[in-house]
């Protein structure tokens, strides 16, 4: 109970964040309520986002994945193959998502079955993949994606750019798998280390490698938004956006030892950094400015949630005698 | 309850405080709001670095506003500390939206950064690349230091006058994707497998990559050393590599021995040259580069030039130059720094 009143204050908090920063935005620059370019450029977010709702539930297991960047441009630099290779869009999607799948599978075994630490394990394959991505898209990268390949990436519906429907669909599949289903309940209950896990009879092997594939599924999706987006691909896609993604679900109160957040925690979370981030480059605020300010929203993120331990810390009151 | 909610009032304050930080810091950067008209008395030049805070970088757009001040224009160097293209996509969207006259944009991802400055071309604003080209559709002059050729020639002259018998050269390049890295590497190979001048040199085919990351490049320097005992030279075109690379000969007291002689800052080198660890090694005034780059893009905005081959922009102070194909514009002129000369230089 205590917890669900924490978690529901910090959602407060952010759509408080949220109001407040729009509120700036709307002061730092008079371009910034166009809703043309507030939806040009909430596009640009939408790989970087859609990984950190993949990225959420394997935190929630109290684990992590550092190469979904990496996943993602394996992703698209094999769709972008398939596209010169003059593939139907729907092979060159099923094929670069078994192989995303299996880039899924194969963290989650390391971490699930040979126990390696997942830091660790996704470390190394972080830099693996990246390899294979280089390896597979060449020295140049592919370069004039177009037609049904694009699609997803760079086409519109009516006001709405389709990636930012991409991103409220898989919003909404993660939120019903980790707020309506058994599996979602596994995944709080190991993040937990609960004692009832082990009796239930919950293979903890399964659900960690399935967190890995969304992971990878997420990350996939992602390349393939990016490859229509910027109609290319290369090997260095999404290198070191993986910071951003993990400020994406720090920020959005899933707690880094497992066990706790929510999928609108997550959501709000991208609604905040993307918000504060076209702000302040509308405004052109300098870019040391701007690490500063993305370093201490991290650090409000960490500190806020955890403020009564702290203060347990400081005030500790003396124990009777 | 009374507890939760002065509990709640205390997280809301702390937020508010920090945001508070936010507006404070972002107001004194915000500039008037001018009505932006699109038309020809839009004075407004932005210019988009791959990245800022690399001092490389920074100076190229000291450079640009001075240009600027002396043109009546209203030059900004914009953008974020964050070296990915989604970053850099997101500044160049966001400068769209401020309708300014010019971009003058280096390409972290030549072919990614392609359609959005197609869409700023769409909206009449004239794009210059600079430093990183683009896709030549999506820019009309790309303002290019030194030609691909002459910036190999000028780094294996520059290995030459480290040590004027020559020997074996290893390469270390950004990335595979470095487009400019890539071509420089194929011209020094070209150039040394063929010109009698740079005959005494021989090569490592294998090009390393560091990421343009100092630690990556000093453990790429150190293994390149120790693998080929023979070796003489480590370029790259890379200004943090070259450095990191002077730095790893300097940890394995390989002085004398091997050298560092590609593109690298002054500012950044000095200590190694004042110690001797390095001769001579090269590179170009950024800020030159910025300077043409605005007067450049400041041309196109007035309709004096359209970037078709032979029109000439002429730099007050730097030179005239003329446009060639498929619209580029190479400024051309390296600075080889030795002992001599290096105190000079401010960058």
């Amino acid at each position: 109970m205590k917890s669900f009143i924490r978690r529901y204050q910090w959602q407060e908090v952010l759509i408080g964040l949220l109001v407040i920063a729009v509120f700036i935005g709307t002061q730092l620059s008079p371009y910034f309520l166009n809703y043309l370019n507030l939806a040009n450029s909430s596009v640009t977010f939408v790989p970087t986002a859609l990984m950190g709702l993949g990225l959420f539930p394997i935190v929630v297991l109290g684990e992590i994945d550092i190469s979904l960047t990496s996943t993602l441009a394996v992703s698209a630099v094999l769709y972008a193959r398939c596209w010169e290779a003059g593939m139907p869009v729907v092979e060159g999607a099923l094929i670069s998502l078994a192989v995303a799948v299996v880039m899924g599978v194969v963290n989650g075994v390391l971490v699930a079955v040979a126990k390696l630490p997942s830091m660790a394990v996704t470390l190394g394959t972080m830099g693996a993949y990246r390899g294979a991505a280089y390896l597979i898209a060449g020295d140049a990268g592919i370069n004039g994606i177009e037609g049904g390949y694009a699609s997803l990436g760079s086409t519109w519906v009516g006001y709405i750019p389709v990636p930012v429907l991409v991103f409220a669909i898989v919003a909404f599949v993660i939120w019903v798998i980790m707020a309506k289903t058994n599996y979602g309940q596994y995944c709080y209950a190991i993040g937990n280390q609960a004692p009832a896990v082990k009796s239930a009879g919950i293979s903890i092997t399964f659900v960690k490698i399935v967190a890995y594939v969304l992971g990878a599924v997420t990350a996939w999706l992602a390349g393939v938004v990016w490859a229509g987006q910027y109609a290319s691909a290369r090997g260095d896609n999404a290198d070191g956006t993986i910071m951003l993604v993990l400020t994406i679900v720090v920020l959005g109160g899933v707690s880094i030892f497992g066990g706790s957040g929510l999928t609108s925690g997550v959501v709000l979370a991208v609604a905040l950094l993307f918000v504060v981030q076209s702000a302040m480059s509308l405004a052109n605020v300098p870019g040391t400015t701007q690490t500063l300010i993305s370093g201490l929203i991290l650090l409000i993120a960490i500190v806020l949630p955890n403020l009564s331990r702290l203060k347990e810390l400081i005030v500790k009151k003396p124990t009777t005698k | 309850m009374l507890k939760s909610i002065v509990q709640r009032g205390k997280i809301a304050l702390g937020v508010v405080c920090a945001l508070a930080m936010l507006g404070s810091v972002g107001a004194c950067s915000s500039s008037a709001p001018q009505g932006a008209s699109g038309s020809s008395d839009n004075k407004k030049i932005l210019v988009i670095p791959k990245y800022t805070g690399l001092k490389y970088f920074d100076v190229s757009g000291d450079g640009a506003k001075e240009e600027g001040k002396k043109l009546g224009l209203d030059v900004q160097y914009i953008g974020t500390q964050d070296a990915t293209a989604n970053a850099q996509i997101q500044t160049i969207t966001n400068a769209i939206a401020q309708k300014p006259a010019a971009m003058v944009v280096s390409a972290i991802d030549e072919n990614a950064v392609t359609p959005i400055l197609k869409k700023a071309q769409s909206q009449g604003i004239k794009v210059v690349t600079y430093d990183a080209d683009a896709d030549s559709s999506a820019r009309t002059v790309f303002v290019n230091q030194l030609s691909y050729e002459l910036a190999a020639r000028t780094m294996l002259d520059s290995a030459l006058k480290n040590d004027p018998n020559g020997g074996l050269v290893a390469f270390i390049s950004a990335s595979p994707s470095a487009t400019n890295h890539r071509k420089h590497v194929e011209w020094m190979k070209k150039l040394i497998d063929s010109d009698a001048k740079y005959s005494k040199l021989k090569y490592v085919d294998t090009v390393q990559y560091s990421q343009d990351d100092a630690t990556k490049s000093e453990e790429i320097s150190r293994n390149l050393m120790q693998a080929h005992p023979d070796l003489k030279f480590i370029i790259s075109s890379s200004v943090p590599t070259t450095a990191a690379a002077a730095n790893a000969i300097e940890n394995a007291g390989k002085q004398g021995q091997v050298y560092a002689p590609g593109f690298s800052m002054p500012s950044s080198m000095s200590h190694f040259v004042e110690d001797g660890t390095i001769k001579a090694f090269c590179l170009w005034d950024p800020a030159q580069l910025g300077a043409v780059s605005v007067a450049v893009a400041d041309q196109l905005v007035q309709g004096k030039i359209t970037g078709k081959k032979g029109e000439k922009v002429k730099v007050d102070g730097i030179g005239e130059f003329t446009i060639g194909d498929k619209g580029e514009l190479n400024v051309d002129k390296p600075l080889t720094f030795t002992k001599d000369n290096i105190s000079q230089y401010k960058f």
